[in-house]
């Protein structure tokens, strides 16, 4: 096949797919209660026992209080990611806190929180 | 003996195709409201994916192709290029997949090329295109080499390995259930491939089969898929990124990093690159065997079933 035809498939078929997919609702980000961040939680560390649960107020995110000390699990597209906080680093931003992991494989993530949030959870955070 | 056979790269041509049947099973499934997930990022990342593996095919094939043309000339055997030629070559690179796929969830090193197919938590159309960059530096042409070896064109094999890849379109998808009992125990179906990409520790490494999931049944690694227990779709330690530079390069820069540990043996260097995933050298991390095993420790009545044989 020509490569400029080969190009021209492969650029449009990607941007008619992820248009279609915008337009149709599915770009938005799964909504957790806490029941739903302690089962990410144990999805992720099925071993794991896991204590108390505070999820941020647009439900994107959640700090756990797990047998392997606090933990994250946050929206990743419709689905949730979870690590353990120990050796983040925390830097605040205009809409909450963002949090860097040192791994290639999950390197940061931007947590939307209030300002009494914000204080909260850093709070819980730096005890990690 | 010719050296200038030349088949259409079918993969190429399949494009249309896809992109037709991915927009069809997107329908289907809200039409329907069942029969799978889409999420914009993941589906974007995985379409990306697939557009960098065929870049990454023009960019470095002529290192693989080199090497079989090597190997064609100095090889005595010519099979032809017969209808049946074609066939026998057809199963004899399904057989050839079966193993490069098996080691390629048993060696850390072809792992981290393969890793990314396994890294979307969907299973959809678009999962079947996340397909690896680094394929060329996992080394695993090398098991192609007996089949030209015997005396199947280079041109030949590539042909019947893009057939096999494209037959494996098909299965990564929710919206078909089981297909006909005779095709499932033949071939390898939507269901089978579900088992394949799933990350509860009962799924775990089973059902490598590329076309004929008689290789997984003949070789003791076919798992059914089980009613009482739904597929949970990724990886055992999931992603947090979709960008498609991490999810390509992840699991080397995670060889990198673990090898280069001051202070163990050349031993355990190489076991960092050769070892199933999930090895370490203090024992901290799991591998599929050990995931299993905790798992029959806190569900002990799932021992001797499906996956926990």
């Amino acid at each position: 096949m020509p490569l400029e035809i080969l190009l021209a498939l492969v650029a449009g078929g990607i941007s008619i797919t992820a248009l279609i997919l915008h337009l149709t609702g599915r770009s938005a980000r799964t909504v957790m209660s806490d029941e739903q961040a302690r089962d990410a939680w144990l999805r992720q560390f099925p071993e794991d026992t896991v204590g108390q649960i505070l999820t941020a107020q647009d439900g994107h995110a959640a700090l756990l209080q797990t047998s392997q000390g606090m933990g994250l699990v946050w929206a990743f597209g419709a689905d949730t990611v979870a690590r353990p906080l120990q050796g983040c680093k925390l830097r605040d931003v205009p809409t909450g806190l963002r949090v860097n992991f040192s791994e290639f494989a999950a390197p940061s993530t931007r947590l939307t929180l209030s300002e009494t949030e914000r204080t909260d959870w850093r709070l819980l955070m730096n005890t990690a | 003996m010719t050296d200038t056979l030349s088949y259409p790269d079918v993969t190429q041509w399949a494009v249309p195709f896809f992109i037709v049947a991915i927009l069809g099973e997107l329908a289907w499934i809200a039409v329907k409201g069942r029969g799978g997930r889409y999420e914009t990022r993941d589906a974007v990342t995985s379409l990306v994916m697939g557009a960098g593996s065929v870049a990454s095919g023009i960019l470095l094939g002529f290192i693989a192709w080199t090497f079989f043309m090597w190997l064609w000339a100095l090889t005595p055997m010519n099979l032809g290029t017969s209808v049946v030629a074609i066939i026998v070559c057809f199963v004899l690179d399904d057989l050839r997949y079966y193993w490069v796929h098996r080691f390629g969830h048993r060696i850390r090193w072809v792992w981290a090329s393969h890793v990314n197919h396994h890294s979307s938590q969907h299973y959809n159309l678009t999962t079947a295109l996340r397909q690896t960059w680094t394929g060329t530096f996992s080394l695993v042409m090398l098991i192609r080499a007996p089949l030209v070896l015997i005396g199947f064109h280079p041109a030949l094999v590539l042909f019947v390995s893009g057939i096999n890849l494209i037959y494996q379109f098909w299965i990564h998808t929710e919206a078909i259930g089981k297909m006909p009992r005779w095709f499932e125990a033949v071939m390898n179906t939507p269901s089978h491939h579900r088992v394949h990409h799933g990350r509860n520790a009962r799924y775990l490494d089973c059902n490598y089969a590329g076309v004929f999931i008689i290789w997984d049944k003949m070789f003791g690694t076919f798992v059914p898929e089980q009613d009482s227990e739904a597929v949970d779709y990724g990886l055992v330690h999931n992603l947090g990124s979709f960008n498609p530079l991490r999810v390509a390069f992840h699991e080397w820069v995670g060889i990198w990093t673990d090898a280069s540990q001051p202070g163990l043996t050349l031993r355990q260097r190489l076991a960092y690159m050769l070892a199933p995933p999930g090895y370490s050298h203090d024992g901290s991390r799991d591998t599929s065997q050990t995931l299993k095993e905790k798992h029959l420790a806190r569900h002990p009545e799932d021992d001797g079933t499906p996956g926990f044989n």
